[in-house]
């Protein structure tokens, strides 16, 4: 029985931003590398179905470039068996996909998960866009998963508002997994320093694809005014608050 | 002649059956103990006793002066020191006695039970067994009448009607009990011994005497009070061997495993705590089971006579969090009796499986995540018991299986991803210095005598990041040559490694380690006392060796030496809140008392102060949990305030660390007594006195602000 | 342009984002056909200012489902090849739109919230790196571009127009792997934030869950519906329909009064297009001033009991 996930590592904008000499994408400099939330979540929840099933392999997978592998060490230190990188510099969904597809495939998984969204493109769509190469049956933006390990999946997917869709989808499947899922497991320190003696082999991707996009131009956002500072005491700011509301509520 | 015959009254057999009683009791006695030792050797074995010999020594002082029984409630020690003296003098009287006729005058025909030897016997042991029972008395006195909180058995962990503690009440009056029967039965057939035959010079016994001569009165003498000795003397008798073959499985087994205690813990618990081997497997990750303890902590759980003392002073307990440290061990000790010691052998309920993991079943997760390691029980408990240490390896253990608080495991997250608890990028960490009118040092490129650790609080909190100010500002005039590490420094991790997160914390350490040994300094202080300790106490675990004060020590240094000098006398009336990680963990309780008394303010002790100081609830990891207290109790801060408010008329909660500023500037406000009592950091204080032109760059940085 | 707008419903009613839609394919230049998929197409009303065209396309499944939507308007693509297909920023829409895009060699770009035409050319702009940075994408090469607009942007095209509508048969659906079952209504019988004109939003600043009742009651007093910043709903102190971010719902009340509330991107992803944002917070660094039209650094329990004692 198999599971794989598909895990980002993300890079994290802090609040100062610098872009490279083209402006199509931020200097790496203000840049520091994470494991993509929702991704954690797949990953926690992966391995959950496994202990609720008693058995399974729990692979985790990655395009990117060589570089630091933080995000797949934490994976291992949270428990996974296994650890692949596709090597691809990809940064747009649908090329990524396509990137994972051979190695995913490869694995032939009785379910593959992902996390809705990468906190760093927000894009959504590269577990779609996965399913949809591996023909696989998807479910996105999951916030429950029942399976007995074969046979079809019951799934609870989250709507706007807060209204639950159940679906009943066939296996093996793809599911795109929303965070509140679960709580990702804590991985100590020592664990991920043990993980760091675990090997990662890297594959190769398949050829280049056409991305989904172009970036032309990337930018900091207009800035506004700023808030215009209401002074004095709180009572004074209250009473000026209290008069804007009923101002803009007219 | 001066002597009485032993065992007068008392045909050849029945002597027989009385050495037959000694030796069975001692043989229950032996077995007792020698279970007790199987158990601790169940657990592990972690770390050897650092200095036994020295340690034995001072063991045996702190049982003989009663140092640690006395502190704090000096009545109760008085009760305990006569009960101890009387019972070890007469159980020593008897001893000699044994001595002289079952050795001496059996193999060497020597008698020394007589004559001047007699009578100072006979007064010493009479004197000691009155004061054995006035101690009793005492005791019951307390116990009884004053019921003090310490001794009352409520729980907060459990709700009411969980537990059951009237097996401990019934113990602790049994105790007494047993000892006031045998003091009273002691001087019973010794007043019926003289009353039979009156010897002029058992005068020397003045109690037995006094009650002889009134029994005599009564018409007791002759053969009757012959009858009446010889039945004192058998219930005398036998329900002492009762006793001493049932202190190991009783309450009086304290009376000899809180010394084993005393001689074999760790004298700095707490303060630095173990060191968990890189390549240790993950089941040896602190404890889970009760096998896991050490041989010390077990012995330790039985050194619990009960007293209360870590109850009365937990900040959890008082607050209402579901931690009493006293319950703690208590519930460690009923599992380690029902699983591994006397109990678990002759399989007496309730019994305890070994395999079962202690958290989740025994105790509640809730329970450990209150602590805040402020170390207020280890530092008074009269037996030595390690609490804190206990609690941390409990949590090293849930933190190993990743189940702790969320909110702690998103800030330890955090802390190993940007290495600060705030979230903040490292570029921001020596922002704070933008307002002052120099150039603060950065240590990593130019050498200076003082490397200053300035912490996470006192770089990213804005109200701390006042008190960091203040203090460059106080250094700088004073000619202080100090430099800061900048966007390098990372969070040393003392509270990392308090809530349990041992590889985060030795990463941390090993990485600020590379990064000061790069540096050109002298010594290193900070103005963040939990900076301070790890740095001081136990970065050398890893290697990192350097001299490290806290600023305050600083502080005074410059004022001694004359570079800081006091300019304005400031008139106000104080108090200073002792910082539980300088304080206790520490010992620095004068420096920051000397660094008030020379900027001339009036220094009002709070009640608590010193050792006994209350924690503002934030250690250990505590301030980035979930709340756990219950509605409606005050927080250990706000009752803190309450305590400086009751004090009347003080101007100022003067505070010498950064989590203690935040915690008291929220607590003036939420407890309701803002305006009342305002926070000075002793840097804010000291800046004040010296009374010096305002921070130029900060005063046209505010001119330019105002529309 | 041509502009193929797939209408999104829900339990027989339609969602107020497919109107959005139209004004934004209105504004691309048109002509605007939207698809609406479904049992009963016709009962959908999509009589609105800037609707060229409806095309309904009859199904079997009366609610949404992945593989459904997929084949039905992979024929409508494949027979009308608009050069602009719009659906929503929604759950629905992530569940096949990328599908599409990989399926027919579509560009795609999501979470879009500007569009025009630069040379007869297409850019998006989205944000990027949890909204700190912004970007245009193009798509060179690409006969046809699938963007998934964010809600709340546009405004919904106002009712009206008179659009020619047009049956289609569905096309021949296999097996659909993914069934709709039936809807579970959320936990609490609880309000809607997103249609409150008035949220008073609250954040970590709060410090204890034992403060959320004196805002709810000053909430209720103002007459605002009370929104949570995530760390409230992580905590366990409130359920996530109150909360406002990119994780939560994306708002745009007329008044946005936030409390204790530092302006971390992925809140202020969802409330920015607010009308007013009012922002207290003791931090006079915190982000949200360099977003909210009025702020105040003041202690937010201060300024809540002030507000409390106003008539």
């Amino acid at each position: 029985m198999k599971l794989v996930v598909c895990v980002k590592q993300v890079k994290v904008l802090g609040d100062e931003v610098g872009f490279t000499a083209d402006s199509r994408d931020v200097d790496p400099d203000y840049l520091d590398l994470a494991l993509n939330e929702w991704d954690a979540c797949a990953t926690e929840e992966a391995l959950r179905i496994r202990e609720r099933l008693g058995e399974g392999e729990v692979v985790a997978i990655t395009a990117a470039p060589a570089g630091p592998e933080l995000a797949l060490r934490r994976c291992l230190a949270m428990g996974v068996d296994r650890a692949i990188r596709v090597e691809s510099a990809a940064v747009d969904p649908i090329s990524i996909a396509r990137a994972l597809a051979g190695a995913v495939g490869g694995e032939s998984p009785d379910l593959v998960l992902c996390g809705v969204q990468s906190s760093d493109v927000v894009q959504g769509s590269t577990g779609t866009a996965l399913a949809e190469l591996l023909e696989l049956p998807r479910v996105a933006v999951v916030t429950k998963i029942d399976w007995s390990g074969s046979g079809p999946a019951t799934v609870y997917r989250e709507l706007e508002g807060g209204l639950i869709d159940v679906v009943e989808v066939d296996t093996p499947a793809l599911l795109t997994v929303q965070t509140g899922i679960n709580q990702p497991r804590y991985a100590t320190l020592r664990a991920i320093k043990l993980a760091e003696q675990k090997e990662i082999p890297a594959v190769p991707a398949p050829d280049r694809a056409e991305p989904a996009y172009r970036v032309r131009r990337m930018f900091a956002p207009p800035k506004g005014q700023g808030a215009k500072i209401l002074q004095g005491p709180p009572a004074d700011v209250a009473r000026q608050i209290a008069d804007i509301v009923k101002e803009r509520l007219k | 002649m001066e002597t009485r015959q032993t065992f007068e009254g008392l045909a050849a057999w029945e002597i027989a059956i009385w050495y037959g009683l000694v030796a069975l009791s001692t043989a229950v006695l032996v077995f007792g103990c020698a279970r007790l030792v199987m158990k601790y050797r169940r657990g592990r074995r972690l770390s050897p006793v650092e200095h036994p010999v020295r340690q034995m020594v001072r063991s045996a002082a702190a049982v003989l002066s009663h140092s640690t029984i006395r502190r704090r409630h000096p009545l109760a020690g008085l009760g305990h020191l006569l009960i101890f003296y009387g019972f070890v003098v007469l159980f020593i009287g008897t001893v000699i006695l044994a001595f002289n006729d079952d050795f001496t005058r059996l193999f060497f025909g020597f008698d020394f039970w007589h004559g001047a030897f007699y009578l100072g016997y006979s007064l010493f042991l009479d004197v000691f067994g009155a004061a054995l029972i006035v101690g009793l008395v005492i005791m019951a006195i307390v116990r009884g009448v004053r019921r003090p909180f310490r001794l009352n058995y409520w729980r907060p962990d459990r709700q009411p009607g969980e537990y059951d503690r009237t097996s401990y009440v019934i113990g602790d009056w049994a105790f007494l009990g047993v000892l006031f029967f045998l003091a009273l039965t002691g001087f019973l057939l010794e007043a019926f011994r003289i009353a039979q035959h009156n010897p002029a010079f058992e005068v020397w016994s003045p109690v037995g005497w006094t009650v002889g001569q009134a029994l005599r009165g009564v018409g007791v003498t002759g053969a009757a009070a012959g009858n009446a000795h010889f039945v004192t003397w058998w219930l005398h008798g036998v329900a002492a061997l009762a006793f001493v073959s049932s202190i190991p499985f009783t309450k009086a087994v304290h009376t000899l495993v809180s010394p084993t205690n005393l001689a074999v813990r760790d004298e700095r618990a707490g303060k630095r705590l173990p060191w968990v081997a890189a390549g240790a497997a993950s089941e040896e990750v602190g404890y889970r089971l009760i096998t896991d303890f050490s041989w010390q902590h077990l012995v330790s759980l039985d050194a619990c006579t009960k007293c209360g003392k870590c109850h009365e002073a937990c900040p959890a307990t008082a607050a209402g969090y579901p931690l009493s440290p006293r319950d703690l061990v208590l519930d460690l000790r009923e599992a380690s009796e029902g699983a591994l010691g006397i109990r678990a052998a002759l399989h007496i309920e309730p019994l305890f499986d070994v395999r079962t993991p202690l958290v989740g079943n025994l105790i509640r997760p809730e329970t450990l995540w209150s602590c805040t390691q402020c170390m207020a029980c280890v530092e008074i408990c009269p037996v030595g018991i390690e609490h804190v240490p206990i609690i941390n390896q409990l949590r090293r253990g849930l933190v190993e299986q990743g189940e702790m608080d969320s909110m702690l495991q998103a800030t330890l997250e955090t802390i190993h991803t940007t290495g600060n608890s705030f979230g903040e990028q490292k570029r921001k960490r020596p922002r704070w210095t933008r307002d002052l009118a120099f150039q603060v040092k950065d240590i990593r490129k130019q050498p200076a005598e003082l490397l200053w650790f300035v912490g996470d609080y006192a770089s990213f909190d804005p109200r701390n990041q006042r008190v960091s100010r203040a203090l460059a500002d106080t250094l700088h005039h004073a000619g202080a040559d100090f430099g800061i590490l900048a966007e390098a420094e990372k969070t040393a991790g003392c509270d990392v490694r308090r809530a349990g997160e041992e590889g985060l914390w030795a990463s941390l350490a090993e990485e600020n380690i590379a990064t000061i040994k790069a540096c050109a300094f002298e010594r290193i202080f900070s103005s963040d006392p939990h900076s301070y300790h790890t740095l001081k106490n136990e970065y050398p675990q890893l290697g990192g060796s350097w001299t490290v004060i806290h600023h305050t020590e600083l502080l005074l240094e410059l004022i001694e030496s004359g570079q800081l000098r006091p300019r304005k006398r400031l008139a106000y009336r104080v108090t200073y809140h002792d910082p539980c990680t300088l304080g206790r963990y520490n010992g620095v309780y004068e420096a920051p008392r000397q660094v008030l008394a020379a900027l001339g303010v009036e220094l009002i002790e709070m009640p608590r102060n010193r050792a006994n100081a209350f924690c503002c609830g934030a250690g250990g990891g505590r301030i980035w949990m979930k709340e756990l207290r219950p509605e409606g109790v005050r927080r250990p801060s706000e009752q803190r305030i309450d305590e400086a408010v009751a004090l009347g008329g003080i101007d100022y909660f003067v505070v010498a660390c950064p989590k203690d500023v935040t915690m008291y500037e929220d607590a003036i406000k939420t407890s309701g007594h803002q305006g009342e009592i305002q926070l000075r950091e002793l840097s804010e204080l000291v800046l004040e006195a010296l009374d010096i032109e305002p921070n130029v760059a900060v005063a046209a940085a505010k001119a330019e602000e105002a529309p | 342009m041509s502009v193929l707008v797939v209408a999104e419903h829900v339990r027989g009613r339609m969602r107020g984002v497919t109107y959005e839609l139209v004004t934004a394919g209105r504004a691309l230049g048109g002509p605007v056909a939207v698809a609406v998929i479904g049992r009963d197409p016709a009962a959908l009303d999509m009589r609105r200012e800037g609707v060229d065209e409806v095309v309904q396309v009859r199904v079997e499944q009366a609610e949404f489902e992945n593989d459904v939507y997929q084949r039905v308007l992979e024929m409508l693509i494949a027979e009308r090849r608009p050069q602009v297909v719009l659906l929503g920023f929604t759950v629905n829409s992530l569940g096949y739109g990328p599908a599409i895009a990989v399926r027919l060699g579509l560009g795609l770009a999501t979470d879009v919230f500007a569009v025009r035409r630069d040379d007869g050319a297409l850019v998006a702009t989205r944000a990027f790196y949890g909204s700190k940075v912004h970007a245009d994408l193009e798509f060179p090469g690409k006969e046809s571009v699938l963007l998934l607009l964010r809600p709340t942007i546009w405004p919904p095209a106002p009712p009206g127009g008179n659009p020619k509508t047009i049956t289609k048969a569905a096309p021949d659906l296999p097996h659909s792997r993914a069934r709709h079952q039936e809807f579970v209504e959320p936990p609490r019988a609880d309000v809607d934030i997103a249609d409150a004109d008035f949220l008073l939003a609250i954040g970590r600043g709060i410090g204890d869950r034992e403060k959320i009742p004196t805002f709810e009651q000053l909430a209720q007093k103002l007459g605002a519906t009370l929104a949570v910043s995530r760390p409230l709903v992580d905590a366990g102190w409130m359920p996530n329909s109150r909360q406002v971010g990119q994780s939560g719902k994306t708002v745009k009340p007329k008044v946005y009064l936030a409390m204790g509330i530092s302006g971390a991107v992925q809140h202020l992803a969802g409330m920015k297009a607010s009308g007013t944002i009012i922002a207290v917070n003791t931090d006079p660094e915190a982000a949200i001033f360099g977003t909210a039209h009025y702020g105040a650094v003041a202690d937010l329990f201060e300024v809540a009991e002030e507000l409390e004692k106003l008539p």
